[in-house]
């Protein structure tokens, strides 16, 4: 949680929802629920979100408003999900994603 | 298939306020935005905005933005959230992608409405998960709470790159630098000097040459760019940074009105490809508007009243206002946007380097090229006097066009008067009780509160103060000049925060009487 602001001089204190848990990539991780679930990694010092389908480049956030589609992972089954504008929710599963697919050999 | 008087596609600035203005004169409104939450890029505006009155200067971002939605719940606008327009066909109709469905919607009239999307510019390793837009900086340290770095550089000094930084530095991120390849600083002067003064170093004429790091960013080499912005060998400087801001202007996003077939053109004054519209934002389509960046980049506030001018031409067109009615409210709309676009950062001036203010003064040209007004140029504004006693220093060098120091006054100390770009001047002697609401007032915390007599040998310095920790009476530490290097030892003696300052916090630090024009910011050490 080393990455969120605690106390905010003109906003006070960020108002969020619920603490709830959710995986990335089978490790346990906690976030709060209605928060992207982008916000969620990145609070948890997470950068990378996918790796790309031909050249294996890592990927993160970049625009942060559901435009760019590099921050795309795949989230309870399905890929290409946009994590900057997904609500997180309890019990989610997050894998990074590549290329298309949630396993790393399928690009290789 | 549902039928609308009017279908506002964009729940911004301008969307809203064009909402508003045709429900307000009893159309059926519907506003569609692809987004969770509406408001647009207001919600993450945390700054008090410029202007006068009517363009609700002082008034943070944010707050404008509860604002109009109050407003638009209050005249019976139907916002629909999550819904993306996908189409804009004849006769009005649009497709709009809500959950998994695609919904049909006609409208008599519609305001496109859709604002605009970052640039970007490619060096090597922007790839790179660290490498992200000014944008996305302000979404998650404003919206989110969460920091999107610990120590950043930043690529661009128009508005954008100058109030992002800014902000970073109030979520409590380092700000590396701040770099343009261009040879002077592009945004509000004032917005320089107030990230300048913490000690941010500025590099104009510089680019990014290279983002290092394998898997995410951990630094950057920017370079000294020649007149042809190609870098020169043997210029480049490091930094270690975990995050490098992009902040290099914004493009219309108006896919949709180029897909409705009316009349485009691609005009670089006006960011991009955008509609050729007239005075209202009417295209060449009857009854198809645009307002707001998606027509030409500007502002929020401008969006604002481009907005509320398509919204009654659209409610006049249709028959839902009289013609008198009509034509004083736009009238009026008219008036508060050419004032807006006045003085040296007017649409027209662009690019254009002016040597002197309205008032004959000559600009300051460290601030275009350094970020703050050299100590032998600041004597020479209106608003920077030597007085006895406790007076305002009013740091405002560029027209803008900006007055709500004035009206903050109640002894008429300080005088813009009827021209809204005038720098203001300071009454000598002032009639100044010292009460702040000045330093508060100034989106472009440019005034200070001086007593160059507050005890023997020592003056008091009162400044805006934004940022956590707040210092607190008794601590020690260091002035900072206006270039944010060390000029002397300071202590706070007050630090007065009250609501009508709205979170702006002034602190006043007591400093040599010698250093009362040259101490602009206090580090505790």
């Amino acid at each position: 949680m080393q990455n969120r602001i605690a106390e905010h001089p003109i906003l006070g204190t960020p108002q969020k929802g619920r603490l709830v848990s959710f995986s990335f990539d089978g490790k346990n991780m906690e976030g709060y629920e209605g928060e992207p679930i982008a916000a969620a990694l990145k609070a948890g010092g997470i950068m990378i979100h996918r790796y790309t389908a031909k050249q294996h480049k890592p990927r993160g956030i970049f625009c942060a408003i559901g435009r760019c589609t590099d921050c795309v992972m795949i989230v309870d089954g399905k890929p290409n999900i946009r994590t900057c504008v997904t609500p997180l929710k309890e019990g989610m599963e997050v894998r990074t994603q590549y290329g298309c697919s949630a396993k790393k050999d399928d690009t290789l | 298939m549902k039928r609308y008087n009017l279908i506002v596609v964009g729940a911004g600035p301008a969307g809203l306020c064009a909402g508003i203005e045709a429900a307000k004169r009893g159309m059926s409104v519907i506003v569609f935005d692809e987004n969770e939450k509406p408001g647009g890029q207001l919600f993450k505006q945390i700054h008090k905005f410029f202007g006068s009155k009517e363009h609700k200067a002082k008034i943070r971002g944010f707050k404008i933005g509860e604002q109009l939605l109050k407003e638009a719940a209050a005249t019976g606008v139907e916002v629909r959230l999550n819904a993306t327009v996908t189409g804009l066909y004849p006769d009005k109709e649009i497709m709009v992608k809500h959950g998994d469905g695609m919904y049909h919607y006609k409208g008599d009239s519609i305001i496109i409405a859709t604002g605009a999307a970052e640039n970007m510019v490619p060096f090597e390793n922007w790839t790179l998960p660290g490498v992200i837009g000014a944008g996305a900086a302000q979404t998650l340290m404003n919206l989110h709470g969460i920091k999107p770095g610990n120590r950043i550089l930043m690529l661009g000094s128009g508005n954008v790159g100058l109030v992002v930084s800014f902000q970073l530095l109030q979520a409590g991120c380092e700000v590396a630098a701040l770099v343009d390849a261009a040879p002077r600083i592009g945004g509000y002067g004032v917005h320089a000097a107030k990230v300048a003064r913490t000690g941010v170093p500025f590099y104009l004429s510089h680019t990014i040459i290279k983002a290092e790091g394998t898997d995410h960013v951990t630094g950057v080499i920017i370079g000294e760019v020649d007149d042809h912005f190609k870098p020169i060998p043997g210029t480049e400087k490091q930094f270690d940074v975990d995050t490098i801001c992009i902040a290099v202007g914004l493009s219309p996003m108006s896919q949709l009105l180029k897909m409705s077939g009316c009349t485009m053109e691609d005009n670089p004054r006006r960011g991009g490809e955008v509609p050729v519209v007239d005075e209202y934002g009417e295209t060449s389509i009857p009854q198809l508007f645009a307002a707001g960046d998606v027509s030409g980049i500007e502002e929020a506030s401008s969006a604002m009243i481009k907005g509320k001018m398509a919204g009654i031409r659209a409610a006049y067109e249709l028959g839902f206002c009289k013609e008198t009615e009509t034509e004083n409210s736009l009238e009026k709309c008219t008036a508060d946007l050419d004032s807006l676009r006045q003085g040296m950062f007017a649409p027209g001036n662009k690019g254009k380097l002016i040597e002197k203010t309205e008032e004959g003064i000559p600009v300051s040209m460290n601030l275009l090229t350094k970020g703050f007004v050299a100590d032998g140029e600041i004597i020479h504004f209106p608003g920077v006097t030597s007085q006895k006693g406790i007076h305002p220093v009013i740091e405002c060098t560029q027209n803008i066009p900006c007055n709500p120091c004035q009206d903050a006054c109640v002894k008429h100390c300080i005088k813009i008067g009827s021209h809204i770009t005038s720098l203001p001047v300071v009454e000598n002697p002032a009639p100044c009780t010292g009460c702040g609401l000045c330093v508060a007032s100034c989106s472009g915390q440019a005034i200070f509160l001086v007593n160059e007599n507050y005890e023997p040998g020592f003056a008091s310095i009162t400044m805006p103060y934004e940022f956590l920790p707040l210092p607190e009476k008794g601590d020690k530490g260091k002035g900072l000049g206006r270039d944010g290097k060390t000029v002397c030892d300071a202590e706070i003696i007050d630090v007065k925060s009250l609501p009508a300052f709205d979170h702006t916090n002034l602190v006043t630090m007591k400093v040599p009487a010698e250093f009362v024009m040259k101490a602009r910011f206090f580090k505790a050490v």
